[in-house]
């Protein structure tokens, strides 16, 4: 187990040295010179003179290997340099709005739990019985309704006209359930569909034939047997989606003024703001890499087969 | 098999209900909140950004609006283009016009108590000199030579040479505003940030949320009329929808400031007839800037059938809905200087046809794009693509110009992208819009002259562009106003005639305000904030 969790994270070294320089060619692709654009919103008139001044002091007048190999040594010593707009530390910009941000992704992901796996269990156990069918429709609506209309149609419904939640900001836990819920209903839709092919597939296992012929009752069967087989394709996939999930945030806390990182991700965009566009990307890749080791780790500890066999059939 | 099916669904009822009941109550303790903040007189109102580090020296990502509520000028701009004492009682200028004395008022105060006068204006003014190269956008700022504490009330300001805008460019809310002993950094240097946000102006920082809210309450040393409201607080909501919900649901009073929601959401609010609505007099124009460099707009008969080929004011109100009002002057005439009369290139199609033929552009058989030497007549529409405005005028002139003959590619860039372009004048049409109150018309004229801002570049090839320029310079040296006042005419009445730029429609600021809020009035500013003269009724 130990050897793995190294492999694992030696692994962790390539993803990372691909995300953060895919993210480095793709900024520097685009047209815009970031010292230009900061003159621009800093409302500096634009001279040649200023211009060579911004862009070395910025490092920006450096061969492009040079500038990336600096911001990874920077990255790894957790030094994001400072911000361009605010000319505020990174780290500690982001520091003070990852909280939200982080509130938001994790009570979002504990809906998805706790809507999730309820309706996919009882819409397998009650297969196509209303509920199912009421399941399905959750799942069609979840898979379809985009991020911002979904929103919007909270605040409007739930808020405006029955006045049961605040429309934006951050402070009672009130504030959350829009947004959260809202963050949530894509993977709720998804979960809820896996868990249940999950299910129906392990019903057809011999191993539940067999405890049933045992006269293992069927509520132990389905819950102690069954659920805890078909849960672990959610357990990966909810894994895989954490970083999804955090990345994911952005439209939300635009939608309902939630004041997280993915707003201040969006105005670093415009404002060609690199060195909060590449903590962003470090952030968010550590996330994904976190996670699904996390989940992995897991999948260990639910089934030992898997670090033995390398299978999770039963 | 799950027999408590029955049992599951009342226990989740249960829970629900309990759920809910506690939203309404939670609700209900918010409102009765809101409720008494309404008997301390407060006013919400919206802002899509945060407010910043309320440093009155810098800009981006600083708000004008949070900037001008804390921090006052010398010289305030009124209607009109009317500069009126602020902190600075008189002022006297010299013969030669460069020296500037300023009697400063006794009367006022920071607003933790500190006694304003020439000694904390000339270290504002140090301060901000010292990172001259940072606002040197601002005319007058190139040009100062020393500044001075004559006595304790009294600031002297030398130039190095005339330059007659000096007074309007003093009522900016920024960076020429006043900061006091208190906030300055111990190097002095505020580019750097400042220690705390003390100003005389009638509101001070009460209670920061950042990218949340920034509460302002009433400055108690406040020497003008104090406000009517005891607070202002401004909340941070980035999307415009989510805005006009906000204020549905009353957690709003006022939703001000230039585009700040869609233009079908302020018509639904307006002809729902549950709030107050208003729109302000013209703050910009906005009008294409046509490249002159460019072979084919380098003609003067082109430019005028470009003029006469679309519906104008069909456009202007079919994209705006009457929001925007239809532009026939390339300045407002609500700014000093540019109150005449102009003859108005109205739609005329048979004339824009003709104008063309004139050029030698003919439209071969059997082909709708117009030629010249083999040359088809096309042309790029530079927009900027998040805007609700330029594309579908952009389609609109596309479609319109199309009838005419003229090809129009139409290209949608992001902000920084475009004005990238437009600085390096690659364009051959560009949407533009100049810089309002109380900028302009000097920074207008500047622009059309001085090189660097890609509109004199695209100005270049027009016969008399020398011409021009030299008035330009004649008009912000010159200490004649009636001089002043006819070079002005000249300038934009040759600007007119050789209609390089196209007047479409006068930006307008809204506001949008519960039954309950009064004494709104928009400022002759665009960057000041109006909430000076707000109170709500009982």
């Amino acid at each position: 187990m130990i050897s793995y969790i190294g492999k694992r994270l030696l692994a962790i070294i390539p993803i990372f040295i691909f995300a953060t320089l895919l993210s480095f060619i793709m900024i520097n692709l685009s047209p815009v010179d970031p010292a230009e654009a900061y003159l621009t919103a800093a409302n500096i008139r634009l001279t040649e003179e200023v211009l060579a001044e911004v862009r070395h002091e910025f490092g920006l007048d450096q061969p492009l290997y040079v500038q990336y190999v600096q911001s990874l040594i920077k990255m790894c010593r957790f030094d994001f340099g400072t911000s361009y707009v605010t000319k505020e530390p990174v780290w500690q910009e982001v520091a003070h709005r990852l909280p939200a941000t982080l509130q938001l992704s994790f009570s979002s992901l504990f809906l998805v739990i706790l809507i999730s796996v309820p309706i996919g269990f009882l819409s397998a156990v009650y297969k196509n019985s209303v509920f199912d069918h009421f399941s399905r429709l959750l799942a069609f609506l979840g898979a379809s309704i985009p991020q911002f209309w979904l929103g919007y149609l909270l605040i409007f419904f739930l808020s405006v006209k029955l006045d049961l939640f605040p429309v934006q900001g951050r402070g009672t836990w009130l504030h959350l359930v829009l947004p959260s819920f809202t963050l949530a209903l894509g993977l709720i839709a998804v979960y809820t569909r896996l868990l249940r092919t999950s299910i129906l597939e392990q019903m057809q296992e011999p191993y539940v034939l067999y405890a049933r012929t045992r006269g293992i009752k069927e509520k132990i069967i389905m819950g102690k047997h069954i659920l805890k087989i078909a849960i672990s394709p959610m357990i990966t996939g909810l894994g895989m989606n954490m970083g999804k999930l955090f990345a994911g945030t952005i439209i939300v806390e635009e939608v309902f003024s939630w004041p997280g990182f993915g707003r201040y991700f969006i105005e670093a965009i415009f404002n060609r703001d690199i060195p909060v566009i590449q903590c962003y990307v470090f952030l968010v890749a550590c996330i994904f890499i976190v996670c699904n080791l996390i989940v992995d780790l897991l999948q260990m500890v639910i089934d030992p087969r898997i670090s033995r066999k390398g299978s999770i059939s039963p | 098999m799950f027999v408590s099916r029955g049992k599951t669904l009342v226990i989740f009822l249960l829970v629900l209900s309990t759920a809910l009941m506690g939203c309404s109550a939670q609700n209900n303790a918010q409102k009765s909140g809101a409720e008494s903040a309404e008997k301390e007189k407060t006013i919400t109102v919206s802002w899509p950004r945060d407010v910043g580090p309320m440093n009155p020296h810098v800009y981006n990502p600083s708000q004008l609006i949070a900037q001008s509520m804390v921090y006052e000028p010398l010289v305030s701009y009124k209607e009109g283009g009317k500069l009126v004492p602020h902190l600075a009682e008189s002022w006297t200028i010299s013969q030669d016009g460069k020296e500037y004395t300023f009697k400063l008022r006794q009367d006022v105060k920071f607003s933790d108590g500190t006694a304003f006068n020439a000694a904390v204006v000339k270290k504002n003014f140090d301060a901000i000199l010292k990172n001259r190269k940072n606002h040197s956008w601002l005319g007058f700022i190139n040009f100062v030579d020393k500044t001075e504490e004559v006595d304790e009330y009294t600031f002297k300001m030398t130039l190095t040479q005339v330059y007659y805008p000096t007074l309007q460019e003093l009522s900016v809310v920024r960076p020429v505003r006043f900061l006091g002993e208190a906030g300055f950094p111990d190097d002095g240097d505020t580019s750097k940030g400042v220690k705390v946000s003390v100003g005389t102006g009638p509101w001070m920082l009460s209670d920061y949320k950042k990218d949340e809210s920034a509460e302002f309450t009433r400055n108690p040393n406040y020497w003008g009329d104090k406000p009517k409201v005891n607070k202002i607080i401004i909340k941070i909501i980035p999307d415009g929808e989510t805005r006009v919900l906000a204020f549905e649901k009353k957690e709003l009073d006022l939703i001000y400031g230039e585009g700040v929601i869609s233009m079908d959401a302020f018509k639904q609010l307006k002809a729902s007839g549950k709030y107050e609505t208003s729109l302000s007099e013209p703050i910009a124009t906005r009008e294409l800037v046509m490249n002159t460099t460019n072979d084919i707009l380098a003609d003067i008969k082109v430019r005028l059938a470009l003029h006469h080929g679309f519906n104008k004011q069909a456009m202007v109100d079919g994209v705006t809905g009457g929001l925007e009002e239809k532009a026939d002057n390339i300045l407002s005439k609500n700014l000093p200087y540019t109150n005449f009369e102009v003859k108005p290139l109205e739609y005329d199609v048979e004339k824009a046809k003709a104008y063309l033929e004139e050029a030698g552009w003919t439209l071969p058989a059997g082909k709708s794009i117009r030629e010249k030497n083999g040359k088809a007549f096309e042309l790029e529409l530079l927009y900027e693509k998040t805007d609700q405005v330029q594309k579908p005028m952009a389609e609109t002139l596309q479609s319109e110009w199309g009838a005419i003959g003229v090809k129009l590619n139409i290209t949608g860039l992001d902000i920084s992208t475009n004005i990238k372009r437009l600085r390096a004048a690659e364009f051959d049409l560009y949407f533009w819009s100049n810089y309002g109150s109380p900028y302009d018309p000097h920074s207008f004229i500047n622009v059309t002259s001085e090189k660097g801002f890609g509109i004199s570049e695209s100005l270049s090839s027009l016969p008399m562009k020398q011409e021009l320029d030299q008035q330009v310079r004649e008009a912000l040296l010159s200490t004649d106003e009636s001089k002043r006042q006819q070079l002005y005419s000249s300038i934009l009445n040759t600007l007119q005639e050789q209609a390089s730029f196209l007047p479409i429609s006068y930006i307008k600021k809204t506001a949008v305000y519960q039954k309950d809020v009064e004494g709104f009035i928009f400022p002759a500013n665009r960057d000041e904030n109006p909430f000076l003269g707000l109170d709500r009724l009982e």
